[in-house]
């Protein structure tokens, strides 16, 4: 079995099956440590108890209330019941977390968290979780495929039964035929201008599962972080607000007394982001940002838990966080939609899986809790990786036909001859900037249907685009354009599920045309294939157990 | 702002190597990779090397500037470009080059691997809880911890460069991620492997790799935190450690180092009656001090005093260096430390870079 | 200006040149030097590897004898010494707890506590800061007469920066800011900023010499007419170790290596008695010789 992308949920996914028995084999187009989990840093949650009494039945409640009741709840009891096991798990493979006075796993407060349940590694939780998972990849010398660029999906006999990856060291396509493959290819935040994440998130196994046939559920959905520097978007960690900084507007005010008065700064992502673009539309902002004051928090502590928020500070936006506030403002940062999976990570095409936030379980519904992404990795990743090596263990065959092999390396030969056209850049930053413009924190009818428009327009000159490097050693040049393509097929699928949904909810806020939530209308996911080159919408319907949806505040 | 640099390209089909000019506007925030960005878009999407995060978390952009590694999303361009200084570009050292910026890490992360660098914890029985830990545990291994495994450390290493074999910084002070770490039962086993012959008293303590690790991972002190561990676990097989030994006894005896008998100490009778020709060389010239009378320094009474005390007291091997760690944390904000004097410019040299292998 | 003295091992030692050639020079320099006598080696990098904790209180004591002498400033004449004696030093001035219980111990076996703090300083930075290199141009009355001198400043006495500070580590001046006032030409070449290899030098000899090569061979290359280096242990491996490059790459390279104090002391004046010439091991004299001429 193959796993394509070595991140946390990746990587935790391959350790499973590994254990269960299978032949199993990680493939990235970067070096598995190198991968976008890394970047994590406030924490990952789980009820173990160690700052406060909590319990799994809590964390479940908050997630849900969390989603704007979107989440499936079945999903999301599961994760929150295998949470505190999966991270004692990490732990006990040596993971550094940072300690209470009692020696145990410490745990801060969080966004929209009832209890303090973040467990946390200072604040480069994510760096630690990459680091101890890939010790025990190394440990059992799982192969890995490094440096792979996969594009595309074998489907035979109604069934995936492997990849197509350029191989970027030595150049040419590679065929990778596998019983079962697990998508855990992250998310794509490289399609807005001003992104936490990295050049890597291009939404890769998203759009080669939707090529596939298979159908993305609640694309519509990305979370705006709210406090990213400007121009780039680099993270600056919730753990901030969790440690007691304060969010500031032009006028020296916490403004957020207005939005979310009980929760303050530990409100909900989507919460916030919206009350700082608001203060910032409406004039208080500082230069297009909001400040996140930290000062009274006190050098020991900065140094001491937030010592790589300082570092980024000082290189990144010029202050140093003990002496001044930092400007900050939302950024296109988690999508919460995904390849729609069942709570085994298996998507409709046998043989296919998918975890991690390449998946919609769904356990974020419209909006995710800070913390739970990372929790989502490891126990989806871990249950996908146990049901796919099952699986594989349990069927034999793969076949492989030529023909797939041959049509996808015409397609290559297409694109690389081409000598005239355009060169990806101009396309790739039209895109973020109009979807950072027209698809961002406040949507409205018109702005969403133009963008849908120039989303168009930009497919239309990506069949003209063209790829300078027409070597075989390291051609990421090639790769980078084929990067853009997974980015514009799903750019075009939010924008459609993005008119569809005519309420606002979580993340998806449409303030001047649908401000309200819509339970009678639209307690569903919005459901999108790919058709005859086009998005097709459909709805799923959520799973309910325990809560029904109320009024949202904090 | 007007940016202009140089990159080593590198062929790997024609196997050409070559020093080319670039120059172009860049925004006034931009760091070294958006730079290479803006090259690689706009002027030549031929320029090949590596990139994910940009936030220093990553580790793929390792890179040499005017011949010393860094992080390419880590350097700000506007100081360089302020001061008027077109700064060479290329790949990092001690590992063979893929193409242009992009080197072969094979040989690090084998290198990586043969610190067997997972937690071996000495039990099969399932805990149910976390182990428990203190933070004060922890924080010995904090900063190895931090290690994003660029190989910026690796690229600059003076022994490396001299021992292709040497198991470098960036393993050794994995090495010590998991010495340090109190869960971990396996120490001994990994002090005796990392004891061998290319491990840690193969480092000759250039500290080029602190000065270069954009994550103050200071490996220099993670392999000297190996050594003092090695020596409290009695494991002094090497002459490196032997020699480091003799240091200690001569502080306490004589005060100062007893200079002509550290030979035969560190190396042993016979190896030392080889070097007697040298030896008689240098005695000479004066260099060869008579180990008799010895040379003792005032009050030495004191220093033996101290070390009976310090060896009481239970900071012995890597504790005895983390515990200096908090103060040394310090230093990057206040005035007292890293005060740097501006030096007048200096022409940069343009090396290219070592042939590959 | 009162300065503490701390020699160090080697120039009590196999390195008695480096003493007497300093303790002459000081005077010119208007320096007066308090030598400190109960002290004892700073440790090298080796206990600092082998006992770290012992390391810390032999240069706690080193640092408070100093102090108790009332200077403000503790002189080195080694990078090693340098780079040890201000790490100890950083360890102690930013953290109180650990000052507090290294002094009880030195009170314990009667060393007198460091109380008021000592900045710890090379002679190479005394002499140069401040506008240090114009004075000296009067000091160096005798000059170099464009001799080409190699700068050597290895390893310890630029990194880690954090902790010594004094210039750029990569790009430094100091050492071509004396060459130049005292009437000589300062070559340029890539390794005088790298490991002359001696810390390695007995244990791993054949790495070492990989590393002491590149100095010497790019120096020899640039036409220098001799090297300079404020490290006594450099001094050892340049000079002393020499001879043993003849066996890995044939060639008797025949360079010259002398101390900071001694070039300083050439340019001033000084007399053999005091420069002790003849205890080098590659003999100087061709560089004299092009002195006189």
């Amino acid at each position: 079995m193959l796993i394509v992308g070595a991140g946390c949920a990746g990587m935790r996914a391959a350790i499973e099956a590994f254990d269960a028995g299978a032949d199993v084999a990680l493939l990235s187009k970067i070096h598995p440590v190198r991968s976008h989990s890394g970047a994590a840093e406030g924490g990952i949650n789980a009820a173990l108890g160690n700052a406060s009494e909590d319990d799994p039945e809590k964390h479940a409640f908050d997630t849900v209330k969390g989603s704007d009741y979107l989440g499936d709840q079945d999903a999301i009891q599961v994760l929150c019941d295998e949470a505190p096991g999966d991270v004692y798990q990490l732990e006990h493979w040596g993971a550094v977390f940072s300690r209470t006075e009692d020696g145990r796993i410490a745990q801060r407060p969080f966004g929209a968290a009832g209890e303090p349940r973040t467990a946390y590694a200072a604040d480069i939780t994510g760096h630690v979780l990459v680091h101890v998972l890939y010790e025990q990849v190394m440990k059992r010398d799982i192969p890995t495929y490094e440096e792979y660029f996969a594009w595309q999906l074998v489907i035979n006999d109604d069934r995936c039964q492997g990849v197509i990856a350029w191989d970027l060291l030595n150049g040419g396509l590679k065929t990778i035929g596998a019983k079962t493959v697990i998508l855990a290819t992250g998310g794509a935040g490289r399609l807005y201008v001003g992104t936490t994440n990295a050049y890597a998130c291009t939404g890769d196994g998203m759009t080669m599962a939707l090529r596939a046939g298979v159908p993305l559920k609640d694309m519509e959905m990305m979370q705006f972080h709210p406090t990213t520097l400007a121009p780039t978007g680099i993270l600056i960690t919730e753990g901030t607000r969790g440690e007691g900084a304060y969010l500031l507007n032009s006028e020296g005010e916490r403004f957020l007394k207005r939005y979310a008065p009980n929760a303050m700064e530990l409100a909900s992502r989507d919460v916030i982001s919206r009350a700082e673009q608001t203060e910032i539309d409406e004039g208080r902002g500082v230069d297009g940002n909001v400040l996140l004051d930290m000062r009274h928090l006190g050098a020991e502590k900065i140094i001491e838990r937030l010592h790589g928020t300082r570092e980024l500070a000082m290189t990144y936006a010029g202050v140093d966080p003990i002496q001044e506030p930092i400007p900050v403002r939302p950024g296109a940062h988690y999508h919460m939609g995904g390849v729609d999976t069942d709570l085994d990570g298996r998507t409709e095409l046998e043989g296919l899986y998918a975890a991690g936030e390449c998946a919609c379980v769904s356990v974020h519904g419209a909006n995710r809790l800070g913390g739970n992404a990372l929790m989502e990795t490891i126990t989806y990743g871990k249950k996908a990786g146990r049901h796919a090596a099952d699986w594989a263990l349990t069927h034999t065959t793969i076949e492989v036909p030529e023909a797939v092999e041959a049509d996808a390396e015409r397609d290559l030969k297409v694109l690389l001859d081409r000598t005239d056209g355009e060169r990806p850049w101009s396309i790739r930053n039209e895109l973020a900037e109009t979807m950072h413009e027209n698809f961002g924190v406040f949507r409205r009818e018109d702005q969403m249907r133009e963008q849908g428009e120039i989303v168009s327009g930009l497919r239309e000159r990506y069949e003209r685009v063209v790829v300078d490097d027409k070597g075989d050693v390291f051609n990421n040049d090639l790769t980078q354009a084929l990067e853009l393509g997974f980015l514009l097929e799903l750019a075009q699928c939010m924008v459609v599920c993005g008119l569809a949904r005519k309420e606002s909810r979580g993340a998806h806020a449409r303030p001047y045309d649908y401000p309200d939530r819509d339970d009678e209308n639209y307690l569903k996911h919005t459901l999108v294939r790919w058709v005859a080159e086009a998005p097709v919408l459909d709805w799923k319907p959520v799973t309910m157990t325990k809560w029904k949806p109320m009024e949202r505040t904090y | 702002m007007d940016v202009a640099l140089k990159i080593w390209r590198y062929d790997p089909d024609s196997g050409d190597r070559e020093l080319r000019d670039y120059e172009l506007e860049a925004p006034e925030w931009a760091c070294l990779l958006d730079v290479l960005d803006l090259i690689k878009d706009q002027q030549d999407g031929t320029l090949a090397y590596r990139k994910s995060c940009r936030m220093m978390i990553c580790g793929s952009c390792g890179m040499r500037m005017d011949g010393r590694a860094v992080l390419a999303c880590k350097e700000r361009m506007l100081p360089i470009v302020e001061r008027g200084h077109v700064p060479v570009i290329s790949a990092m050292g001690n590992m063979p080059i893929v193409k242009d910026l992009v080197v072969d890490m094979d040989p690090f992360w084998n290198k990586i691997r043969r610190m067997k660098p997972w937690l071996e914890p000495g039990y099969d029985e399932v805990l149910e809880r976390e182990r428990i830990v203190s933070q004060q545990e922890m924080n010995v291994i904090q900063k190895e911890a931090l290690c994003i495994m660029c190989g910026c450390c690796v690229s600059e290493c003076n022994s490396m460069e001299s021992d292709p074999e040497f198991f470098g910084p960036a393993a050794l002070a994995k090495g010590f991620r998991f010495v340090g770490d109190t869960r971990d039962q396996a120490s001994v086993e990994r002090l005796e492997d990392y004891n061998d012959e290319h491990g840690i008293w193969d480092c000759t303590r250039c500290y080029f790799c602190n000065e270069r690790c954009p994550k103050g991972v200071d490996p220099r002190d993670a392999i000297a935190k190996l050594g003092a561990e090695s020596v409290k676990e009695g494991i002094d097989r090497d002459m490196g450690a032997k020699h480091a030994k003799w240091f200690v006894k001569s502080a306490e005896t004589t005060g100062w180092l007893r200079e002509t008998e550290l030979v035969p100490k560190t190396q042993g009778i016979v190896s030392a009656v080889k070097q007697t020709k040298f030896a008689i060389g240098l005695a000479r010239r004066g260099k060869v001090p008579p180990p008799v009378p010895p040379h003792v320094a005032a009050d030495v009474g004191e220093a033996r005093a101290l070390h009976q005390l310090v060896r009481e007291q239970g900071r012995e091997g890597a504790l005895g260096i983390v515990q200096g760690e908090r103060a040394l944390a310090r230093i990057e904000h206040t005035d007292a430390g890293g005060a740097r004097r501006d030096a007048p410019e200096v022409t940069p040299r343009e090396e290219p870079p070592k042939a590959e292998g | 200006m009162k300065v503490a003295y701390y020699k160090g091992c080697l120039a009590s030692l196999s390195a008695k040149e480096l003493d007497t050639s300093t303790q002459a020079l000081a005077p010119m320099l208007g320096l007066e030097l308090d030598e400190l006598e109960s002290v004892t080696c700073c440790g090298a990098g080796d206990i600092h590897e082998a006992e770290p904790d012992y390391y810390l209180h032999l240069n706690a004591r080193i640092l408070a004898y100093g102090a108790a002498t009332g200077a403000e400033t503790l002189m080195t004449i080694c990078n090693v010494c340098t780079l040890n004696l201000r790490q100890a030093n950083f360890q102690l001035l930013n953290d109180s707890e650990l000052r507090a219980r290294v002094n009880t111990n030195l009170a314990t076996v009667g060393v007198p506590p460091y109380e008021d703090d000592i900045e710890v300083k090379h002679l190479l930075w005394l002499i140069v800061e401040d506008d240090g290199a114009e004075r000296l141009r009067q000091v160096a009355h005798k000059g170099l007469k464009g001799l080409k001198i190699a700068p050597f400043y290895g390893c310890q006495i630029l990194r880690p920066s954090k902790l010594l500070g004094f210039e750029d580590p990569d790009r430094p001046w100091s050492l071509e800011a004396i060459i130049d006032a005292c009437g000589g030409e300062a070559i340029d070449y890539p390794a005088k900023i790298k490991c002359c290899g001696f810390p390695i030098i007995q244990a791993r000899e054949d790495v070492a010499m990989g590393e002491l090569i590149q100095p010497i061979e790019q120096a020899s290359e640039a036409g220098a007419d001799a090297m300079v280096t404020p490290c006594p242990l450099c001094h050892l491996s340049l000079d002393a170790w020499q001879s043993k490059l003849k066996a890995t790459t044939g060639r008797d390279f025949k360079m010259p290596i002398l101390h900071l104090s001694q070039l300083v002391g050439v340019a001033a004046g000084l007399e053999e008695s005091e420069l002790k010439f003849k205890r080098h091991v590659v003999p100087v004299d061709p560089m004299l010789e092009k002195l006189e001429v």
